[in-house]
Protein backbone atom coordinates (compact mmCIF):
# COMPACT_ATOMS: atom_id res chain seq x y z
CA UNK A 1 0.00 0.00 0.00
CA UNK A 2 2.47 2.47 1.22
CA UNK A 3 5.38 0.97 -1.05
CA UNK A 4 2.78 1.29 -4.03
CA UNK A 5 1.98 5.17 -3.23
CA UNK A 6 5.35 6.08 -2.62
CA UNK A 7 6.22 4.43 -6.64
CA UNK A 8 3.69 6.60 -7.65
CA UNK A 9 5.27 9.30 -6.48
CA UNK A 10 8.78 8.47 -7.25
CA UNK A 11 7.24 7.63 -10.89
CA UNK A 12 5.35 11.52 -11.08
CA UNK A 13 8.67 13.00 -9.91
CA UNK A 14 10.79 10.92 -12.66
CA UNK A 15 7.68 12.53 -15.42
CA UNK A 16 8.43 16.15 -14.10
CA UNK A 17 12.69 15.64 -14.70
CA UNK A 18 11.38 14.27 -17.97
CA UNK A 19 9.56 16.95 -19.10
CA UNK A 20 11.43 20.03 -17.34
CA UNK A 21 15.03 18.76 -18.69
CA UNK A 22 13.41 18.00 -22.32
CA UNK A 23 14.38 14.40 -21.87
CA UNK A 24 10.17 13.02 -22.63
CA UNK A 25 11.06 14.12 -26.43
CA UNK A 26 14.23 12.09 -26.92
CA UNK A 27 13.98 8.59 -27.83
CA UNK A 28 14.83 5.86 -25.07
CA UNK A 29 18.50 5.43 -25.97
CA UNK A 30 19.21 9.26 -25.61
CA UNK A 31 17.54 8.94 -22.27
CA UNK A 32 19.97 6.13 -21.33
CA UNK A 33 23.01 8.19 -22.65
CA UNK A 34 21.94 11.40 -20.94
CA UNK A 35 20.78 9.73 -17.37
CA UNK A 36 24.23 7.72 -17.55
CA UNK A 37 26.32 10.71 -17.97
CA UNK A 38 24.42 12.35 -15.37
CA UNK A 39 24.81 9.62 -12.44
CA UNK A 40 27.98 9.22 -13.15
CA UNK A 41 29.05 13.19 -13.12
CA UNK A 42 27.39 13.21 -9.69
CA UNK A 43 28.44 9.68 -8.71
CA UNK A 44 31.84 11.19 -8.89
CA UNK A 45 31.61 14.59 -7.13
CA UNK A 46 29.31 12.61 -4.30
CA UNK A 47 32.99 10.23 -4.19
CA UNK A 48 35.29 13.63 -4.57
CA UNK A 49 33.45 15.10 -1.52
CA UNK A 50 33.30 11.56 0.32
CA UNK A 51 37.05 11.73 -0.21
CA UNK A 52 38.03 14.87 0.80
CA UNK A 53 35.42 15.29 3.80
CA UNK A 54 38.04 14.71 6.57
CA UNK A 55 40.64 17.15 4.91
CA UNK A 56 37.87 20.17 4.41
CA UNK A 57 36.64 19.15 8.37
CA UNK A 58 40.10 19.50 9.46
CA UNK A 59 40.88 23.28 7.58
CA UNK A 60 37.72 23.65 9.17
CA UNK A 61 38.44 23.00 12.69
CA UNK A 62 41.59 24.24 12.14
CA UNK A 63 40.44 27.96 10.96
CA UNK A 64 38.10 28.32 13.71
CA UNK A 65 40.64 27.29 16.25
CA UNK A 66 39.03 24.64 17.72
CA UNK A 67 41.53 22.04 17.15
CA UNK A 68 45.32 23.09 16.52
CA UNK B 1 -2.31 44.83 -16.07
CA UNK B 2 -2.37 47.32 -19.18
CA UNK B 3 -4.09 50.32 -18.31
CA UNK B 4 -5.57 52.60 -21.55
CA UNK B 5 -3.76 56.17 -21.44
CA UNK B 6 -6.67 57.57 -23.02
CA UNK B 7 -9.18 56.32 -20.86
CA UNK B 8 -11.62 58.93 -22.30
CA UNK B 9 -11.73 56.74 -25.59
CA UNK B 10 -12.83 54.08 -24.69
CA UNK B 11 -16.51 53.81 -23.40
CA UNK B 12 -16.02 49.94 -21.58
CA UNK B 13 -13.34 48.37 -20.20
CA UNK B 14 -10.31 47.36 -21.67
CA UNK B 15 -8.76 44.76 -19.45
CA UNK B 16 -5.63 42.54 -21.29
CA UNK B 17 -3.08 41.01 -19.30
CA UNK B 18 0.43 39.89 -20.62
CA UNK B 19 1.49 38.01 -17.28
CA UNK B 20 5.72 38.17 -16.92
CA UNK B 21 7.74 34.98 -17.32
CA UNK B 22 8.57 33.43 -13.85
CA UNK B 23 12.15 33.47 -14.18
CA UNK B 24 12.37 29.77 -13.09
CA UNK B 25 10.43 28.77 -15.64
CA UNK B 26 12.72 30.73 -18.53
CA UNK B 27 16.03 29.10 -16.67
CA UNK B 28 14.34 25.69 -17.21
CA UNK B 29 12.99 26.30 -20.80
CA UNK B 30 16.23 27.66 -21.88
CA UNK B 31 17.90 24.47 -20.35
CA UNK B 32 15.85 22.14 -22.06
CA UNK B 33 16.18 23.91 -25.43
CA UNK B 34 19.99 23.52 -24.64
CA UNK B 35 19.93 19.76 -24.12
CA UNK B 36 17.84 19.25 -26.94
CA UNK B 37 20.12 20.92 -29.41
CA UNK B 38 23.04 18.89 -27.63
CA UNK B 39 21.23 16.12 -28.85
CA UNK B 40 20.56 17.88 -32.41
CA UNK B 41 23.95 17.93 -32.86
CA UNK B 42 24.47 14.25 -32.20
CA UNK B 43 22.14 13.23 -34.09
CA UNK B 44 23.36 15.32 -36.76
CA UNK B 45 26.72 14.03 -36.39
CA UNK B 46 25.42 10.26 -36.86
CA UNK B 47 23.33 11.27 -39.48
CA UNK B 48 26.00 13.18 -41.43
CA UNK B 49 28.42 9.84 -40.80
CA UNK B 50 25.55 7.66 -42.34
CA UNK B 51 25.61 5.82 -38.55
CA UNK B 52 22.08 6.47 -38.48
CA UNK B 53 19.16 6.01 -41.30
CA UNK B 54 18.83 9.96 -42.88
CA UNK B 55 15.00 10.62 -43.52
CA UNK B 56 15.26 14.05 -44.24
CA UNK B 57 16.65 15.62 -47.56
CA UNK B 58 19.71 16.36 -48.21
CA UNK B 59 22.19 17.43 -50.25
CA UNK B 60 23.65 15.24 -53.17
CA UNK B 61 27.63 14.06 -53.17
CA UNK B 62 28.20 16.40 -55.79
CA UNK B 63 26.61 19.63 -53.93
CA UNK B 64 28.56 18.85 -50.87
CA UNK B 65 30.82 21.41 -52.00
CA UNK B 66 28.45 24.36 -52.28
CA UNK B 67 26.45 26.49 -49.82
CA UNK B 68 25.19 24.24 -47.72
CA UNK B 69 21.21 24.07 -47.96
CA UNK B 70 19.82 22.86 -44.39
CA UNK B 71 22.79 23.99 -42.23
CA UNK B 72 20.68 27.07 -40.90
CA UNK B 73 18.46 27.37 -37.74
CA UNK B 74 14.79 26.83 -39.14
CA UNK B 75 16.59 23.30 -40.54
CA UNK B 76 18.30 22.39 -37.33
CA UNK B 77 15.09 22.83 -35.40
CA UNK B 78 12.58 21.08 -37.82
CA UNK B 79 15.04 18.23 -38.09
CA UNK B 80 15.62 17.80 -34.20
CA UNK B 81 12.76 19.36 -32.29
CA UNK B 82 10.07 19.43 -34.41
CA UNK B 83 9.86 15.79 -35.84
CA UNK B 84 9.81 14.19 -31.89
CA UNK B 85 6.71 16.16 -31.69
CA UNK B 86 5.52 15.89 -34.94
CA UNK B 87 2.56 14.01 -33.90
CA UNK B 88 0.89 16.96 -32.49
CA UNK B 89 -0.37 18.53 -35.62
CA UNK B 90 -1.62 17.66 -38.91
CA UNK B 91 -3.78 15.25 -37.36
CA UNK B 92 -6.35 14.19 -39.92
CA UNK B 93 -10.02 14.68 -39.22
CA UNK B 94 -12.76 12.61 -40.68
CA UNK B 95 -15.91 14.32 -39.79
CA UNK B 96 -16.79 18.57 -39.78
CA UNK B 97 -15.23 20.62 -37.30
CA UNK B 98 -17.98 21.64 -35.04
CA UNK B 99 -17.96 21.28 -31.62
CA UNK B 100 -17.14 17.32 -31.40
CA UNK B 101 -14.71 16.10 -34.14
CA UNK B 102 -14.08 12.80 -35.22
CA UNK B 103 -10.01 12.32 -35.59
CA UNK B 104 -8.31 9.45 -37.12
CA UNK B 105 -6.28 7.30 -35.13
CA UNK B 106 -2.41 7.20 -36.60
CA UNK B 107 0.76 5.43 -35.06
CA UNK B 108 4.21 6.18 -35.82
CA UNK B 109 6.74 3.03 -35.61
CA UNK B 110 9.57 5.09 -36.08
CA UNK B 111 9.64 8.17 -33.75
CA UNK B 112 7.47 10.40 -36.16
CA UNK B 113 9.22 10.17 -39.42
CA UNK B 114 6.38 8.59 -41.40
CA UNK B 115 2.71 7.37 -40.21
CA UNK B 116 0.23 4.89 -40.59
CA UNK B 117 -3.44 4.49 -40.14
CA UNK B 118 -4.69 1.88 -38.09
CA UNK B 119 -8.17 2.40 -39.78
CA UNK B 120 -9.30 3.34 -36.07
CA UNK B 121 -11.47 6.77 -35.64
CA UNK B 122 -11.44 8.62 -32.02
CA UNK B 123 -15.16 9.75 -32.26
CA UNK B 124 -16.49 12.94 -30.64
CA UNK B 125 -13.39 14.73 -29.92
CA UNK B 126 -14.40 17.95 -28.21
CA UNK B 127 -12.77 20.87 -30.42
CA UNK B 128 -11.26 23.20 -28.53
CA UNK B 129 -8.84 24.33 -31.88
CA UNK B 130 -11.04 25.18 -35.07
CA UNK B 131 -11.95 28.96 -35.35
CA UNK B 132 -15.69 28.21 -35.11
CA UNK B 133 -16.34 31.03 -33.30
CA UNK B 134 -20.36 31.24 -34.27
CA UNK B 135 -20.89 27.23 -34.48
CA UNK B 136 -21.54 27.88 -38.44
CA UNK B 137 -19.18 24.51 -38.85
CA UNK B 138 -21.82 22.55 -39.02
CA UNK B 139 -23.13 20.04 -42.28
CA UNK B 140 -27.31 20.52 -41.11
CA UNK B 141 -29.11 23.50 -41.05
CA UNK B 142 -30.00 26.69 -42.81
CA UNK B 143 -26.77 27.08 -44.12
CA UNK B 144 -25.85 23.52 -45.60
CA UNK B 145 -29.41 23.94 -47.06
CA UNK B 146 -28.78 26.97 -49.01
CA UNK B 147 -25.32 25.72 -49.86
CA UNK B 148 -26.53 22.30 -51.37
CA UNK B 149 -29.21 24.35 -53.59
CA UNK B 150 -27.01 26.58 -55.02
CA UNK B 151 -24.28 23.77 -55.82
CA UNK B 152 -27.19 22.16 -58.03
CA UNK B 153 -28.20 25.39 -59.86
CA UNK B 154 -24.05 26.69 -60.32
CA UNK B 155 -22.26 23.53 -59.84
CA UNK B 156 -19.01 23.65 -57.46
CA UNK B 157 -16.29 25.44 -59.92
CA UNK B 158 -16.40 28.88 -61.93
CA UNK B 159 -13.25 28.19 -64.02
CA UNK B 160 -12.67 31.57 -64.57
CA UNK B 161 -11.06 34.93 -62.76
CA UNK B 162 -13.52 37.60 -61.59
CA UNK B 163 -12.34 39.86 -63.97
CA UNK B 164 -13.19 37.87 -67.41
CA UNK B 165 -16.26 34.94 -67.11
CA UNK B 166 -15.96 33.62 -63.03
CA UNK B 167 -18.40 37.17 -61.91
CA UNK B 168 -21.79 35.02 -60.90
CA UNK B 169 -24.81 36.83 -59.67
CA UNK B 170 -24.08 35.20 -56.48
CA UNK B 171 -20.94 37.07 -55.75
CA UNK B 172 -22.78 40.46 -56.44
CA UNK B 173 -25.41 39.53 -54.26
CA UNK B 174 -22.80 38.72 -51.40
CA UNK B 175 -20.41 41.53 -51.85
CA UNK B 176 -23.44 43.87 -51.31
CA UNK B 177 -24.72 42.14 -48.54
CA UNK B 178 -21.11 42.51 -46.91
CA UNK B 179 -21.27 45.62 -47.50
CA UNK B 180 -24.39 46.30 -45.63
CA UNK B 181 -23.07 44.06 -42.93
CA UNK B 182 -20.16 46.54 -42.42
CA UNK B 183 -21.61 49.66 -42.75
CA UNK B 184 -19.43 50.69 -45.70
CA UNK B 185 -20.29 51.89 -49.34
CA UNK B 186 -18.94 49.17 -51.12
CA UNK B 187 -16.75 45.49 -50.90
CA UNK B 188 -15.16 43.14 -52.77
CA UNK B 189 -14.95 39.50 -51.90
CA UNK B 190 -11.87 37.16 -52.53
CA UNK B 191 -11.08 33.46 -53.16
CA UNK B 192 -8.35 33.15 -50.34
CA UNK B 193 -8.03 35.63 -47.14
CA UNK B 194 -4.00 35.05 -47.56
CA UNK B 195 -4.39 36.11 -50.81
CA UNK B 196 -6.71 38.89 -49.92
CA UNK B 197 -3.99 40.35 -47.50
CA UNK B 198 -0.40 39.72 -50.27
CA UNK B 199 -2.06 40.55 -53.31
CA UNK B 200 -4.12 43.66 -52.64
CA UNK B 201 -1.75 45.52 -49.98
CA UNK B 202 0.73 45.93 -53.20
CA UNK B 203 -1.90 47.32 -54.80
CA UNK B 204 -2.62 50.55 -52.70
CA UNK B 205 0.59 51.11 -51.52
CA UNK B 206 4.29 51.39 -53.53
CA UNK B 207 7.53 53.10 -53.36
CA UNK B 208 7.37 56.42 -51.60
CA UNK B 209 4.96 54.99 -49.07
CA UNK B 210 5.59 53.59 -46.20
CA UNK B 211 4.17 51.31 -44.01
CA UNK B 212 4.00 51.41 -40.60
CA UNK B 213 3.09 47.53 -39.27
CA UNK B 214 2.61 46.19 -35.83
CA UNK B 215 5.27 44.14 -34.73
CA UNK B 216 3.03 40.98 -34.49
CA UNK B 217 1.06 41.27 -37.60
CA UNK B 218 0.22 37.93 -39.57
CA UNK B 219 2.29 36.59 -42.08
CA UNK B 220 -0.14 37.30 -44.77
CA UNK B 221 0.38 41.17 -44.22
CA UNK B 222 4.22 40.62 -43.94
CA UNK B 223 4.30 39.36 -47.20
CA UNK B 224 1.66 41.74 -48.85
CA UNK B 225 3.92 44.65 -47.39
CA UNK B 226 7.08 43.34 -48.78
CA UNK B 227 6.02 42.78 -52.23
CA UNK B 228 4.57 45.88 -52.66
CA UNK B 229 8.18 48.06 -52.25
CA UNK B 230 7.11 50.21 -49.23
CA UNK B 231 9.58 51.24 -46.76
CA UNK B 232 8.41 49.24 -43.60
CA UNK B 233 8.50 50.44 -39.85
CA UNK B 234 7.21 48.44 -37.47
CA UNK B 235 5.86 49.06 -33.61
CA UNK B 236 5.63 47.99 -30.67
CA UNK B 237 2.82 45.31 -30.00
CA UNK B 238 -0.32 47.73 -29.49
CA UNK B 239 1.54 50.02 -27.88
CA UNK B 240 0.14 53.66 -28.68
CA UNK B 241 3.64 55.73 -28.07
CA UNK B 242 5.46 53.69 -30.38
CA UNK B 243 3.18 54.30 -33.20
CA UNK B 244 2.51 57.64 -32.39
CA UNK B 245 6.95 58.43 -32.17
CA UNK B 246 6.85 56.52 -35.60
CA UNK B 247 4.22 58.84 -37.28
CA UNK B 248 6.08 61.93 -36.34
CA UNK B 249 9.38 61.36 -37.48
CA UNK B 250 7.82 60.43 -40.30
CA UNK B 251 6.04 63.55 -40.77
CA UNK B 252 9.01 65.38 -40.02
CA UNK B 253 11.67 63.69 -41.52
CA UNK B 254 9.78 62.64 -44.77
CA UNK B 255 11.78 59.79 -47.17
CA UNK B 256 15.10 58.49 -46.14
CA UNK B 257 17.47 60.51 -47.82
CA UNK B 258 15.50 62.96 -49.93
CA UNK B 259 13.38 64.14 -47.60
CA UNK B 260 10.20 64.39 -49.60
CA UNK B 261 7.19 64.16 -48.04
CA UNK B 262 5.54 60.23 -47.68
CA UNK B 263 3.12 59.53 -50.53
CA UNK B 264 0.98 57.91 -48.18
CA UNK B 265 1.37 56.53 -44.53
CA UNK B 266 -0.95 53.44 -44.20
CA UNK B 267 -0.84 51.78 -40.78
CA UNK B 268 -1.34 48.15 -40.86
CA UNK B 269 -3.02 46.39 -38.09
CA UNK B 270 -5.00 43.40 -36.95
CA UNK B 271 -8.32 43.16 -34.94
CA UNK B 272 -7.61 40.25 -32.96
CA UNK B 273 -3.93 38.92 -32.98
CA UNK B 274 -4.55 35.22 -33.10
CA UNK B 275 -1.52 34.28 -30.64
CA UNK B 276 -1.74 36.88 -28.27
CA UNK B 277 -5.75 36.74 -28.00
CA UNK B 278 -5.00 40.70 -27.61
CA UNK B 279 -7.24 43.33 -29.31
CA UNK B 280 -6.20 46.17 -31.15
CA UNK B 281 -6.41 49.49 -29.23
CA UNK B 282 -8.68 51.15 -32.11
CA UNK B 283 -10.07 54.26 -30.62
CA UNK B 284 -6.54 55.33 -29.83
CA UNK B 285 -5.59 54.32 -33.44
CA UNK B 286 -8.57 56.54 -34.97
CA UNK B 287 -7.50 59.76 -33.06
CA UNK B 288 -4.12 59.53 -34.20
CA UNK B 289 -4.67 58.24 -37.89
CA UNK B 290 -6.83 61.58 -38.22
CA UNK B 291 -4.50 63.42 -36.35
CA UNK B 292 -1.40 62.51 -38.45
CA UNK B 293 -3.37 62.14 -41.56
CA UNK B 294 -2.49 58.47 -42.53
CA UNK B 295 -4.74 55.92 -43.21
CA UNK B 296 -5.90 52.31 -41.53
CA UNK B 297 -5.89 48.95 -43.12
CA UNK B 298 -7.68 46.58 -40.58
CA UNK B 299 -7.28 43.18 -40.97
CA UNK B 300 -10.40 41.42 -38.50
CA UNK B 301 -9.77 37.99 -39.63
CA UNK B 302 -10.19 37.06 -36.14
CA UNK B 303 -12.82 39.49 -34.80
CA UNK B 304 -15.54 39.78 -37.76
CA UNK B 305 -18.25 38.13 -36.19
CA UNK B 306 -16.83 37.45 -33.16
CA UNK B 307 -16.86 40.43 -31.57
CA UNK B 308 -18.95 43.10 -30.63
CA UNK B 309 -22.82 43.27 -29.87
CA UNK B 310 -23.80 43.40 -33.08
CA UNK B 311 -21.24 40.47 -34.36
CA UNK B 312 -19.78 43.63 -36.42
CA UNK B 313 -16.42 43.08 -35.56
CA UNK B 314 -13.87 44.94 -33.55
CA UNK B 315 -15.21 48.63 -34.70
CA UNK B 316 -18.65 47.41 -33.11
CA UNK B 317 -17.19 46.21 -30.34
CA UNK B 318 -15.63 49.76 -29.61
CA UNK B 319 -18.37 51.41 -31.08
CA UNK B 320 -16.75 53.43 -33.42
CA UNK B 321 -17.80 54.60 -36.83
CA UNK B 322 -17.01 52.12 -39.78
CA UNK B 323 -16.52 54.92 -41.96
CA UNK B 324 -12.72 56.14 -39.82
CA UNK B 325 -11.27 52.88 -41.11
CA UNK B 326 -10.68 53.39 -44.72
CA UNK B 327 -9.74 50.08 -45.65
CA UNK B 328 -11.63 46.74 -43.98
CA UNK B 329 -10.13 43.54 -44.47
CA UNK B 330 -11.74 40.54 -43.18
CA UNK B 331 -11.83 36.82 -43.82
CA UNK B 332 -15.13 34.51 -43.87
CA UNK B 333 -13.15 31.38 -43.14
CA UNK B 334 -13.23 32.17 -38.58
CA UNK B 335 -17.29 33.01 -37.92
CA UNK B 336 -18.80 32.65 -41.51
CA UNK B 337 -17.60 28.87 -41.79
CA UNK B 338 -16.66 29.25 -45.46
CA UNK B 339 -13.57 30.51 -47.25
CA UNK B 340 -12.08 33.42 -48.63
CA UNK B 341 -11.22 37.29 -47.60
CA UNK B 342 -13.08 40.51 -48.50
CA UNK B 343 -12.34 44.15 -48.26
CA UNK B 344 -14.58 46.71 -47.54
CA UNK B 345 -14.29 50.72 -48.23
CA UNK B 346 -15.01 53.62 -49.64
CA UNK B 347 -17.00 52.68 -53.24
CA UNK B 348 -13.81 54.18 -55.31
CA UNK B 349 -10.93 52.40 -53.86
CA UNK B 350 -13.41 49.09 -54.07
CA UNK B 351 -13.75 50.26 -57.85
CA UNK B 352 -10.07 50.79 -58.03
CA UNK B 353 -9.41 47.33 -56.78
CA UNK B 354 -11.45 45.63 -58.82
CA UNK B 355 -9.68 46.45 -62.08
CA UNK B 356 -5.61 46.79 -60.25
CA UNK B 357 -5.77 43.77 -58.05
CA UNK B 358 -3.95 40.81 -58.72
CA UNK B 359 -6.33 38.45 -56.97
CA UNK B 360 -9.04 40.24 -58.98
CA UNK B 361 -7.77 39.29 -62.01
CA UNK B 362 -5.61 36.34 -62.07
CA UNK B 363 -7.21 34.25 -59.06
CA UNK B 364 -10.05 32.32 -59.67
CA UNK B 365 -13.25 33.39 -57.74
CA UNK B 366 -15.25 32.12 -54.93
CA UNK B 367 -17.03 29.00 -55.80
CA UNK B 368 -20.58 29.17 -55.36
CA UNK B 369 -21.79 27.30 -52.51
CA UNK B 370 -18.60 28.87 -50.74
CA UNK B 371 -20.85 32.55 -51.40
CA UNK B 372 -23.87 30.98 -50.87
CA UNK B 373 -22.73 29.75 -47.07
CA UNK B 374 -21.58 33.19 -46.41
CA UNK B 375 -24.90 34.81 -47.89
CA UNK B 376 -26.89 32.41 -45.40
CA UNK B 377 -24.65 33.11 -42.30
CA UNK B 378 -24.24 36.78 -42.75
CA UNK B 379 -28.34 36.61 -42.84
CA UNK B 380 -28.76 34.64 -39.76
CA UNK B 381 -25.82 36.96 -38.00
CA UNK B 382 -27.58 40.31 -39.11
CA UNK B 383 -30.98 38.82 -38.36
CA UNK B 384 -32.49 39.20 -41.65
CA UNK B 385 -33.56 35.65 -41.88
CA UNK B 386 -36.58 36.52 -39.64
CA UNK B 387 -35.16 35.00 -36.58
CA UNK B 388 -33.63 36.37 -33.63
CA UNK B 389 -31.79 33.15 -33.54
CA UNK B 390 -28.23 34.34 -35.06
CA UNK B 391 -28.23 36.68 -31.73
CA UNK B 392 -29.35 34.78 -28.92
CA UNK B 393 -27.92 31.46 -30.26
CA UNK B 394 -24.79 32.28 -31.35
CA UNK B 395 -23.35 36.02 -30.34
CA UNK B 396 -24.74 36.24 -26.63
CA UNK B 397 -23.51 32.15 -26.24
CA UNK B 398 -19.74 32.99 -27.37
CA UNK B 399 -19.78 36.19 -25.32
CA UNK B 400 -20.67 34.05 -22.47
CA UNK B 401 -18.46 31.38 -22.96
CA UNK B 402 -15.44 33.08 -23.84
CA UNK B 403 -15.93 35.08 -20.14
CA UNK B 404 -16.86 31.83 -18.58
CA UNK B 405 -13.49 29.83 -19.92
CA UNK B 406 -11.10 32.56 -19.76
CA UNK B 407 -12.50 33.32 -15.78
CA UNK B 408 -12.04 29.35 -15.12
CA UNK B 409 -8.40 28.97 -16.51
CA UNK B 410 -7.34 31.80 -14.95
CA UNK B 411 -8.81 31.17 -11.53
CA UNK B 412 -6.97 27.34 -11.98
CA UNK B 413 -4.21 29.54 -11.65
CA UNK B 414 -3.10 29.36 -15.55
CA UNK B 415 -1.53 32.27 -17.09
CA UNK B 416 -3.54 33.17 -19.83
CA UNK B 417 -2.78 36.26 -22.48
CA UNK B 418 -4.87 38.40 -23.95
CA UNK B 419 -8.14 40.65 -23.47
CA UNK B 420 -10.91 39.16 -21.18
CA UNK B 421 -13.19 39.29 -24.54
CA UNK B 422 -11.47 37.65 -27.03
CA UNK B 423 -12.54 34.19 -27.91
CA UNK B 424 -8.84 33.68 -28.55
CA UNK B 425 -7.18 32.16 -25.42
CA UNK B 426 -3.32 30.99 -24.80
CA UNK B 427 -2.37 29.63 -22.81
CA UNK B 428 1.35 29.57 -21.48
CA UNK B 429 3.32 26.44 -21.76
CA UNK B 430 6.76 27.30 -22.16
CA UNK B 431 8.84 24.37 -21.74
CA UNK B 432 9.20 22.15 -24.93
CA UNK B 433 8.35 18.94 -23.39
CA UNK B 434 5.50 20.18 -22.07
CA UNK B 435 4.09 21.17 -25.60
CA UNK B 436 4.27 17.66 -26.72
CA UNK B 437 3.10 16.19 -23.78
CA UNK B 438 0.46 19.10 -23.48
CA UNK B 439 -0.85 17.76 -26.86
CA UNK B 440 -1.13 13.83 -26.32
CA UNK B 441 -2.29 13.91 -22.75
CA UNK B 442 -5.25 16.53 -24.33
CA UNK B 443 -6.30 13.42 -27.03
CA UNK B 444 -6.23 10.62 -24.53
CA UNK B 445 -9.01 13.02 -22.64
CA UNK B 446 -10.27 13.41 -25.77
CA UNK B 447 -10.59 17.00 -25.97
CA UNK B 448 -8.35 17.88 -29.27
CA UNK B 449 -6.15 21.31 -29.08
CA UNK B 450 -3.71 23.33 -30.95
CA UNK B 451 -0.10 23.87 -29.41
CA UNK B 452 1.75 26.36 -30.69
CA UNK B 453 5.72 26.86 -30.67
CA UNK B 454 8.87 28.08 -32.46
CA UNK B 455 8.47 29.67 -34.92
CA UNK B 456 4.81 31.10 -34.20
CA UNK B 457 5.70 32.33 -31.47
CA UNK B 458 9.27 33.12 -29.53
CA UNK B 459 10.81 30.48 -28.47
CA UNK B 460 10.22 30.42 -24.78
CA UNK B 461 7.23 31.15 -25.04
CA UNK B 462 5.10 28.41 -26.58
CA UNK B 463 1.64 27.80 -25.56
CA UNK B 464 -1.53 25.96 -26.28
CA UNK B 465 -4.25 28.02 -27.68
CA UNK B 466 -8.28 27.69 -27.68
CA UNK B 467 -10.70 29.08 -30.09
CA UNK B 468 -13.96 29.22 -27.95
CA UNK B 469 -16.90 28.69 -30.23
CA UNK B 470 -20.83 29.38 -30.04
CA UNK B 471 -21.23 25.42 -30.64
CA UNK B 472 -20.01 24.40 -27.07
CA UNK B 473 -22.57 24.05 -24.42
CA UNK B 474 -21.93 24.83 -20.89
CA UNK B 475 -21.37 20.92 -19.99
CA UNK B 476 -18.43 20.70 -22.67
CA UNK B 477 -16.55 23.25 -21.64
CA UNK B 478 -16.98 22.39 -18.06
CA UNK B 479 -15.36 18.79 -19.58
CA UNK B 480 -12.56 20.83 -21.27
CA UNK B 481 -12.15 22.41 -18.30
CA UNK B 482 -11.70 19.57 -15.95
CA UNK B 483 -9.29 17.74 -17.82
CA UNK B 484 -7.28 21.06 -18.59
CA UNK B 485 -6.71 21.59 -14.85
CA UNK B 486 -6.12 17.40 -14.31
CA UNK B 487 -3.40 17.50 -17.28
CA UNK B 488 -2.08 21.34 -15.30
CA UNK B 489 -1.79 19.40 -12.18
CA UNK B 490 0.11 16.54 -13.72
CA UNK B 491 2.28 18.64 -16.14
CA UNK B 492 3.08 21.23 -13.34
CA UNK B 493 1.47 23.91 -15.60
CA UNK B 494 0.12 26.49 -13.12
CA UNK B 495 2.36 28.93 -13.07
CA UNK B 496 0.47 32.15 -12.27
CA UNK B 497 1.74 34.01 -9.28
CA UNK B 498 -1.30 36.18 -9.22
CA UNK B 499 -2.71 36.42 -6.01
CA UNK B 500 -5.88 34.07 -6.51
CA UNK B 501 -9.19 35.48 -5.52
CA UNK B 502 -11.73 32.76 -3.86
CA UNK B 503 -13.96 30.65 -6.38
CA UNK B 504 -17.14 32.30 -6.70
CA UNK B 505 -19.82 29.68 -5.73
CA UNK B 506 -21.92 30.24 -8.36
CA UNK B 507 -21.17 32.40 -11.85
CA UNK B 508 -24.03 33.46 -12.51
CA UNK B 509 -25.27 34.45 -16.07
CA UNK B 510 -26.28 37.92 -15.96
CA UNK B 511 -22.62 38.90 -15.99
CA UNK B 512 -22.49 38.71 -19.77
CA UNK B 513 -20.47 41.46 -20.86
CA UNK B 514 -22.95 41.46 -24.43
CA UNK B 515 -24.95 44.75 -23.82
CA UNK B 516 -27.90 45.48 -26.41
Amino acid sequence: MALGDCWKQLSWFYYQYLLVTALYMLEPWERTVFNSLLISVAAMAVYTGYVFMPQHIMAILHYFEVVQ
Amino acid sequence: QNVPYNASLYKRPFVESFEETPLLVAVLTYMGYGILTVFGYLRDFLRHWNIEKCHVAREREEQKDFVPLYQDFENFYTRNLYMRIRDNWNRPICSVPGAKMDLVHRVSPDYNWTFEHTGKVVKDVINMGSYNYLGFAERTGACAEAALKSTHKYGVGVSSTRCEMGNLDIHEEMEQLVARFLGVESAMAFGMGFATNSMNIPALTGKGCLILSDELNHASLVLGARLSGSTIRVFKHNNMQSLEKLLRDAIVHGQPRTHRPWKKILIVVEGIYSMEGSIVRLPEIIALKKRYKAYLYLDEAHSIGALGPRGRGVVDYFGLDPKDVDIMMGTFTKSFGAAGGYIGGKKELIDYLRTQSHSALYATSMSPPVAQQIITSMKIIMGEDGTQLGKENRLRQLSENTTYFRQRLRDMGFIIYGNNDSPVVPLMLYMPAKIGAFGREMVKRNIGTVVVGFPATPIIESRARFCISAAHTREMLDTALAAISEVGDLLQLKYSRRVQPLPSLSWSSEESLLQD
